[in-house]
């Protein structure tokens, strides 16, 4: 008989042993702040480079002028009162502790990882676990921490839609009280005033509290090709057929002859080019987010339609998600289907960017957050320079509604990090929400990741150099911000995404008509609210 | 032979693993099952609800045809790996130079993780990116879009679940077709019995326990897929492709509604369960104790 | 060999080149692909998809490897994976030469009861699973959750049903005779374990342990439920290429490529032990 199997057996037992016992210390060693473990706790794989905030400019991070923007060494970079931190995170009783953090694999998020968590931890010594991830993977373990009240997370990001949610099920801390209770925390460079209006948001509506420090905002609005629309042989042929100058559309007619134009055009000319992008994943919550956040507010539907006093939806019980005008809007939105390019109905917000940065399309609704790199990152996007912005198409009386307050024409998206009740180092965790909520670290944040949360930085010459490659995107934000909202008050948001989207999703692929698929849904949605204990 | 304490002896660690990881979960799902659990549900917490879920359940259509397509999907999928993956391992049998080569390579999909094959798939596939929906489009004319076409979807899933998963179908059989004992074949040889005949009367009986050992795990695995379809369609256009593993997935996370999510868990465990039994009863009745 | 014989034989032959060469190509034409995608860059992925390779772009690559972090997955998940397979080969070996020499109570149904474990989805599970590791499995400070044993333990729930069922019928066409005719030379278990069923049975234990280590390997939504930023692993980081302002594919597609690599490996280690069965297999008197 053989014996090398036996061998090879004798062999493996020592070997298992041995795996076995490194894999238990690892775990073990894995629970205390690691010596000698790599400091960067984030998988971001935009830190190749030594020095993170050297960005090179093949990072996937939004850096807008590779080499150009000016580096400020990190010690002294948002430690405007340095010694003041070190003082509170040892009367915290913080220093040497670790917080962790669960958040998005966004840029901003990721920047909040590699540069400002380094210096929060030269200023304080407390170091900053924050883990990066998928936007359902970070919700479900969010969710699941505060629920099961384990503990795992000192701070984790909240989105703007979900913070109602959070705070219905008083998962968070109230931190204006906090920052009462302990003035020793309260931090001179920090203030609420400074934050443009998107903090409000993040407040109690009873109360006026605050829960949460935003980190990031952007607007969704109407992004187009410079180029093209300034090119005079398109001009020209364009009022040939239209009998008007080509500009960016300001209702929906003028949107539908753009887009047909732009597709024939590119037919014409043997080019892959197209009228719009439309973000229509038909079997990704991203759709259903086009329809509700984008398309149905500007024809003068809001929060989805959904009556907000009697929690309803259906238009006999005083909703108006199945609406003739929100039957409209759908119908509308589906029918630029025929001038988007092919891989619309597998687009996400991902698709829907890179769909444009391609070239792919002439106009679009697009993430605030993606138009800074499409407009500057040559090595994501074959568009640089070539990008223009402006407000999105509405129909008639929508605007006004916005102006006066009684609507909104758009999504103003965002999130904030929030503290969780159940976490056991809340002190910790407060002094790094004030440290990233500082002035002194906005405007590379806003520079390198195209995101605003206080007032004051959209003056930063940094930002204004970004504005003026993205064709005035910030500008836009800051005159306009408060024509956009955000995510309708809603406890139960992802709740009725759930049962609303796979309506939609029929929509798109022609399994139901818009019409029926409204009609259901508002229905369904009506279902799930009582349910769930809301509107009798 | 040895006393029955022995036996005992080598099940227990075995046993005592699977008890901790596998029955404790088992019963908090079972238990959850019978509550109402949102987490934003205006009351907070769990609430009794009796057999409300699984009542609603029977009724849910989004469910019912979500169990419907999966089924098919497990029907077409398993049957060609199972095809393929025989008329491959029975290949491998045979000697031929390169034959370790080919092994390797054909072993390959299986190691790549099921959310890369998904991803690479999609990228394959997606109009404007991809090549094989601008190749299908040049060459044959043929607009392929499994964004927008359910059938074209389902195939697709199909089709690489097939590509990801026929290894396994053949490194199995193989392994155990070598384990076949060599005298009857030789015997038969030598009685002068054609290849077909060999197949018919040796082969395949032989190894129809291993067959059936395959097409079990195969079956309940095709069952379970989440991952590679979620990445490649997220159960769209429509719910063409939302099969039960990434139905329950929504409902359970983002849809957080873990009482409802837990007793369509129940549901679908006890579905496969009744189905593992039918095709267990077949292979222990055929399948061969001890020479 | 006569004339006839040889021409069938090589006709036979050439068909079955033929069919591998085939299979092949289609095996490998995903993962050319995302090779491809892992050489280019996000500008080169938009546009007329090409299957040459135009210049190789390897920022991919070398972001990867100049990051601590993910080194610290790769690892990680080749401690998971390998703990893991050897652990599931022992137990498994031993389980199943219980169930198959034994007539134990009740063996019947914890056979399949074992497999039931593999039978439930898995999104069934994160959230029970989740309480057991941060609740139940608490030592004073230290639980179970974000480690790396904590995910070799919860693998074997998955893995040893499977590898259980393939010993099962490779075992049980084992002779029990040889067993007795050990025995009665004076053979403990442990004996006829390690010298007759191991060596007989090594291309189900070989093929069981592949499958085992690739499944902990390619594991993605249980390890990203129950690990945070120590215990992770590779799978799991790939999923943190999807982000708001982009897939980064070739980043993922890279990650993926180099996640093969050692896949690669420890298949070409065992492949051996499935050769040799071939010579074993013959002892079967």
């Amino acid at each position: 008989m053989n014996s090398s199997p036996s061998k090879f057996k004798s062999y493996l037992l020592p070997l298992l042993v041995l795996v076995l016992l490194l894999s238990a210390c690892g775990g073990q060693a894995g629970q205390t702040p690691t010596v000698g473990q790599t400091t960067s706790p984030s998988p971001s794989p935009s830190v190749a480079s030594p020095s993170p905030s050297a960005a090179p400019s093949a990072s996937p991070s939004a850096s807008p002028s590779p080499a150009q923007v000016q580096e400020t060494p990190q010690a002294t970079q948002g430690a405007a009162s340095g010694q003041w931190w070190r003082d509170a995170a040892q009367k915290a009783g913080c220093v040497d502790q670790t917080i962790r953090g669960v958040t998005e694999s966004t840029p901003p998020s990721k920047y909040a990882a590699d540069v400002l968590a380094k210096q929060f931890e030269q200023a304080t010594g407390i170091k900053v676990e924050l883990e990066t991830t998928s936007w359902d993977q970070m919700y479900d373990k969010a969710i699941k921490d505060m629920e099961a009240k384990t503990g795992i997370y000192d701070f984790v990001y909240t989105e703007q839609d979900i913070v109602y949610g959070y705070m219905a099920r008083n998962f968070l801390v109230d931190l204006t009280k906090m920052m009462e209770d302990n003035p020793d925390l309260k931090a001179p460079t920090f203030d609420i005033n400074k934050f443009t209006s998107f903090i409000d948001y993040f407040k109690d509506p009873k109360t006026g509290h605050l829960y949460g420090v935003p980190m990031e905002s952007f607007i969704k609005t109407y992004v187009y090709r410079k180029d093209l629309f300034d090119n005079p042989e398109i001009r020209a042929a364009f009022k040939k057929q239209y009998g008007r100058d080509l500009e960016p559309a300001k209702n929906f007619e003028e949107y539908r002859q753009i887009a047909e134009f732009f597709t024939k055009w590119g037919k014409d000319h043997n080019m892959q080019l197209w009228g719009t992008t439309v973000q229509a994943a038909s079997g990704h919550p991203a759709s259903f987010y086009e329809l509700v956040e984008t398309i149905f507010p500007s024809w003068g539907i809001y929060n989805w339609g959904i009556n907000t006093k009697t929690y309803k939806a259906t238009v006999e019980h005083g909703g108006q998600m199945n609406s003739p005008k929100a039957k409209q809007a759908l119908k509308f939105w589906l029918d630029m289907l025929k001038y988007a390019p092919p891989e619309s109905t597998n687009s996400t917000w991902d698709e829907v960017a890179a769909t444009f940065a391609a070239g792919r399309a002439a106009q679009g609704w697009i993430y605030g957050e993606n138009v800074a790199w499409i407009a500057t990152d040559p090595s994501r996007s074959k568009v640089v320079g070539k990008v223009g912005v402006a407000l999105p198409p509405t129909a008639p009386g929508v605007m006004q509604d916005a102006k006066s307050g009684k609507g909104y024409i758009g999504y103003y998206d965002g999130g904030a990090f929030a503290i969780p009740y159940s976490s056991k180092k809340q002190k910790c965790a407060l002094l790094w929400l004030e440290y990233i909520g500082q002035p002194s670290v906005q405007p590379e944040w806003a520079a390198k990741t195209a995101r605003i949360t206080l007032t004051e930085t959209f003056d930063d010459p940094l930002v204004k150099e970004v504005d003026q490659k993205t064709g005035g995107y910030f500008t836009l934000m800051r005159k306009y911000g408060d024509l956009f909202a955000g995510a309708p008050p809603f406890p139960f948001h992802a709740q009725v995404r759930e049962v609303v989207a796979p309506f939609i999703y029929k929509a798109i692929s022609g399994q139901m008509s818009p019409d029926q698929a409204l009609d259901e849904a508002a229905k369904a949605a009506e279902e799930e609210m009582q349910r769930l204990g809301y509107g009798k | 032979m040895w006393s029955a304490r022995t036996g005992w002896a080598l099940l227990a660690p075995t046993l005592i693993v699977l008890a901790v990881t596998g029955l404790a979960p088992f019963f908090y799902v079972l238990y959850v099952s019978f509550f109402n659990w949102n987490v934003f549900s205006a009351q907070a917490g769990l609430s009794f609800a009796g057999l409300e879920n699984y009542r609603r359940l029977v009724f849910d259509q989004a469910f019912l045809s979500s169990l419907w397509i999966t089924i098919k999907f497990t029907f077409w999928a398993v049957l060609s790996e199972i095809v393929l993956g025989f008329l491959l391992a029975q290949l491998l049998t045979r000697d031929f130079p390169g034959k370790a080569f080919f092994r390797t390579i054909h072993a390959l999909p299986l190691m790549v993780a099921p959310i890369a094959v998904g991803a690479t798939w999609r990228l394959m596939m997606i109009p404007g990116f991809g090549p094989v929906p601008y190749y299908l489009q040049q060459w044959f004319g043929i607009e392929y879009n499994i964004g927008r076409y359910s059938g074209q979807a389902f195939w697709t899933t199909v089709l690489m679940d097939v590509w990801h998963w026929t290894p396994l179908v053949t490194l199995t059989l193989l392994a155990g077709l070598i384990s076949l004992p060599r005298e009857p074949f030789e015997s038969a040889q030598v009685d002068g019995a054609n290849a077909l005949q060999t197949f018919r009367y040796l082969t395949l009986p032989m190894i129809t326990p291993v067959m059936l050992t395959t097409l079990f795990i195969r079956i309940m695995d095709a069952l379970r897929i989440v991952d590679e379809v979620w990445m490649l369609t997220g159960g769209g256009p429509g719910a063409a492709t939302r099969y039960t593993g990434i139905h329950l997935w929504r409902e359970v996370f983002p849809k957080t509604d873990y009482g409802y999510g837990s007793a369509m868990s129940m549901l679908l465990l006890y579905f496969t369960i009744v189905l593992s039994w039918l095709l267990f009863v077949a292979i222990t009745s055929r399948g061969s104790r001890v020479t | 060999m006569s004339k006839e014989r040889y021409g069938r034989k090589l006709r036979g032959n050439i068909l079955v080149y033929l069919v591998w060469v085939l299979s092949t190509l289609l095996t490998l034409l995903p993962i050319y692909w995302l090779f491809l995608v892992s050489i280019r860059s996000r500008v080169q992925l938009f546009g007329t998809p090409s299957l040459m390779i135009h210049g190789v772009y390897t920022d991919n690559y070398a972001s990867f490897f100049g990051d601590a972090t993910f080194r610290r997955y790769l690892l990680n998940s080749i401690i998971v994976s390998t703990s893991n397979a050897i652990l599931v080969a022992i137990l498994a070996v031993m389980a199943t030469y219980a169930l198959s020499r034994w007539r134990l109570q009740g063996e019947q149904n914890i056979f399949f009861w074992t497999i039931t474990n593999r039978m439930a989805p898995p999104a069934a599970f994160l959230l029970p699973l989740f309480l057991l590791f941060t609740r139940v499995f608490k030592f004073g400070g230290w639980d179970l959750f974000d480690t790396r044993l904590g995910l070799i333990l919860f693998y074997t729930v998955f893995n040893l049903p499977f590898a259980i069922w393939l010993l099962k019928g490779i075992i049980d066409s084992i002779p029990i005779e040889l067993d007795e005719a050990a025995m009665a030379d004076g053979a403990d278990v442990k004996t006829v374990l390690l010298r007759i069923i191991v060596p007989l049975a090594a291309p189900g234990i070989a093929i069981s342990a592949i499958f085992s280590w690739v499944f902990s390997w390619n594991e993605y939504l249980l390890a990203a439920t129950l690990t945070s930023v120590n215990a992770r692993t590779i799978t799991t980081g790939l999923a943190e290429f999807v982000t708001v302002t982009g897939t980064n594919w070739g980043e993922m597609a890279a990650v993926s490529m180099v996640a093969l690599l050692p896949a690669l490996i420890f298949l070409a280690l065992v492949q051996r032990y499935i050769v040799m069965g071939l010579t074993f297999g013959a002892v079967k008197e």
